[in-house]
């Protein structure tokens, strides 16, 4: 993907670029909200990384501007620490999701990939399936292997959510914010215990395990 | 207008006050009519002891016993009896007199009118009489004593026109100014109370260029006020500054840790010491990410924010999201709902969340033994009732207050985890909703009871 990041803070900036380039992305990075409103416009950028507070131009402002110039390429606002109304402010001003720094780099990767695939318009499927595991949406049923399973309904959204975004990894927050509407941090290692107590039920009695912890980052289900 | 007495009111400062003057001048007013009576009717007394005293000498100078006689009878027929008594016992004879009877006197004395017996016509109420040896017999004369009743009378006149009336205004007149002085008393005290229990806007209104004591008072409450609340602004400007000034420091330190974990390859010690140190830089910016969003919370930027929330459908994402962390530790978590309960409050989702997230998690980590804890959502009239209760220590009835402040934490709790200001967020949170937080005993054990205000149909 070619992304472009504009954060002033440059240790910050650098390590975003260069974990991103490795991660096999093209990345631009600048340090100035002006130049950083040209090269938005001039470019054509797959995501935007967009600090809030940035000299010259704030975040808030290029965003408004590109969207009111119909540039909609998904941004991921990065504000400092203590903004409540932060995120409210940036989704409004057109951005497409908010992180609060220091923030990991997998968290970062994670959401970057998630809103860079967001505007997709396929007919919702009403079967999920990975490997031998199938989610039947409308009769709510789970089977693996053909066998039945019993999934209470917090441990089927969880599923559900990750089975949506198979291969893509999830982090704890994203998965917090999504299946339980959790937006503050809980200090406490929660989302793993739901994701082991989904393990017992999906995974354990079977050989292979469909959920994978990534390290540093959060949980993907994959198909294989 | 008669204020109403209240007991309170008879308490009262100014109301004492007020009858005190009004006693000490009731009483002042009594003794300066007493002396003024009693000097009165000593110098009309002494005067009308004079004129006995000039009458019996007239008679003495009568060398005659029967002239003399003659005399006193001629004047006992002319003299009314009401007026002036002659009363004649010669030694050898009948009585001259113009009464039937008088009592025996000596010197200068004071005769009341039930001691006397009239011959015709009525006798006065009260007579001074003198007795001497005149001629060959005694004679006394009693003049009536008419003047003395009569001023006596007049001083009851003065008591009963002039200052009784005059002491009934001067209490009103009192009554109103120490009602005043109450209403004043009273706004001081509401507002001392208010700024003790935290609401360090409060001011006293209308006290401003008024020069009486209780309004120097009450401007003097207000510049202390002032002070305190400037006071409480700087500190919380410095620590939210110093949080702000730290934040960059902070995030870099997060990214170079991470940089290491992720790019260099560690020893499997080096790889427990970095997690550690990433751990508690997560700390580090948690108890800072805390104190700016209590300040951005308790500045009230927010508040235009809140939306018609259903507080059930809150109450049960978090009790969803914590039960097995609650289970884990030993706790059970259940959610109850009054039925038909009107749960939609005017807030914000994700403060609330926090707020009951924070409450819940607080009772898993101060409960040592775990046991139930129980969210539950009621209705009070129009209000909504949320309560998370459960069954641990609690907290000392000395201590509520304290826990609510920023950074405090239990002298027990000091060795568990939290960085002191879960509460305080509670706190500020359910300010920012309007709500009324109260910590209650829940016998045993914590019940933390927030009631949030009826959302208006406007």
């Amino acid at each position: 993907m070619k992304i472009l990041v504009l954060e002033d803070d440059q240790a910050i900036g650098s390590y975003i670029a260069d974990g991103l380039r490795e991660e096999g992305h093209s990345v631009d990075l600048i340090a100035n909200g002006a130049d950083g409103l040209v090269q938005a416009t001039v470019g054509s950028y797959d995501v935007m990384v967009i600090d809030r507070m940035l000299p010259g131009l704030d975040g808030m402002s290029i965003v408004k501007t590109l969207r009111a110039t119909k540039n909609l390429t998904p941004v991921l606002f990065l504000t400092s620490l203590g903004g409540v109304d932060d995120r409210i402010e940036g989704l409004l001003a057109g951005g497409d999701d908010y992180l609060v720094k220091p923030f990991s780099f997998g968290e970062l990767s994670a959401r970057i990939v998630a809103i860079s695939r967001r505007p997709r318009t396929e007919a919702e499927p009403t079967i999920l399936k990975a490997a031998d595991l199938e989610m039947d949406l409308l009769h709510r049923r789970v089977t693996r292997a053909g066998q039945a399973l019993d999934l209470l309904p917090r441990e089927f959204a969880l599923l559900e959510h990750l089975l949506r975004r198979k291969g893509r990894v999830q982090t704890r927050t994203m998965l917090m914010e999504a299946v339980w509407d959790i937006h503050y941090d809980p200090l406490t290692n929660v989302v793993d215990t739901h994701i082991s107590r989904l393990r017992g039920k999906i995974d354990k009695p079977y050989e292979t395990e469909l959920i994978e912890t990534v390290r540093g980052s959060g949980y993907r289900i994959n198909d294989t | 207008m008669i204020p109403a007495f209240g007991f309170n009111q008879v308490r009262s400062t100014p109301l004492r006050l007020t009858f005190l003057l009004l006693t000490i001048f009731a009483m002042a007013a009594l003794a300066c009519l007493a002396v003024a009576f009693e000097v009165t009717r000593t110098s009309i007394d002494a005067a009308l002891a004079a004129e006995l005293q000039q009458t019996i000498n007239e008679y003495r100078g009568i060398q005659d016993g029967d002239d003399l006689r003659e005399r006193l009878a001629e004047a006992a027929a002319k003299t009314d009896p009401d007026i002036r008594i002659l009363f004649y016992v010669p030694d050898q004879g009948t009585a001259v007199s113009n009464v039937a009877s008088f009592p025996p006197v000596s010197g200068v004395t004071i005769v009341a009118d039930n001691s006397i017996r009239a011959k015709s016509g009525s006798v006065s109420d009260s007579y001074l009489a003198l007795s001497a040896r005149v001629g060959a017999g005694h004679l006394i004369v009693a003049q009536s004593r008419e003047q003395v009743e009569e001023m006596g009378e007049i001083f009851l006149a003065v008591l009963f026109i002039g200052l009784l009336p005059a002491l009934v205004i001067a209490g009103l007149a009192g009554l109103w100014v120490a009602k005043g002085a109450r209403i004043k008393i009273d706004a001081i005290q509401h507002t001392l109370l208010e700024l003790k229990s935290g609401t360090l806007s409060a001011r006293l209104e209308g006290v401003e260029g008024r020069s009486d004591d209780l309004s120097g008072i009450g401007q003097e409450v207000n510049r202390m006020a002032r002070a305190q609340e400037a006071l409480v602004a700087s500190i919380r400007q410095v620590s939210s500054d110093i949080a702000h000034d730290l934040k960059t420091p902070i995030q870099r330190v997060a990214v170079v840790l991470e940089q290491v974990m992720n790019k260099t390859t560690l020893t499997e010690g080096q790889e427990v010491l970095l997690s550690r140190a990433i751990g508690e830089t997560e700390r580090i910016v948690q108890t800072f990410q805390s104190l700016l969003q209590l300040a951005q919370i308790e500045g009230g930027a927010v508040r235009d924010r809140l939306h018609p929330v259903n507080l059930v459908e809150v109450s049960r994402d978090v009790v969803d999201f914590l039960e097995v962390e609650a289970e884990e530790r030993g706790f059970a978590l259940s959610l109850r709902v009054q039925p038909n309960v009107v749960a939609c409050i005017k807030g914000d989702r994700h403060l609330l969340s926090q707020l009951i997230g924070n409450l819940v998690q607080n009772a898993l980590t101060h409960v040592p033994k775990g046991g139930p804890v129980v969210v539950e959502v009621t209705g009070r009239g129009n209000e909504t009732v949320l309560t998370v209760s459960d069954h641990g220590p609690g907290i000392p009835e000395k201590e509520r207050g304290k826990v609510l402040q920023r950074l405090y934490r239990l002298d027990q709790s000091r060795t568990t985890e939290g960085n002191g200001l879960g509460l305080s967020l509670v706190s500020a949170i359910s300010d920012l909703h309007g709500a009324r937080l109260t910590l209650e005993d829940n016998m045993p054990g914590l019940r933390v009871r927030i009631i949030f205000p009826a959302v208006d149909p406007a």
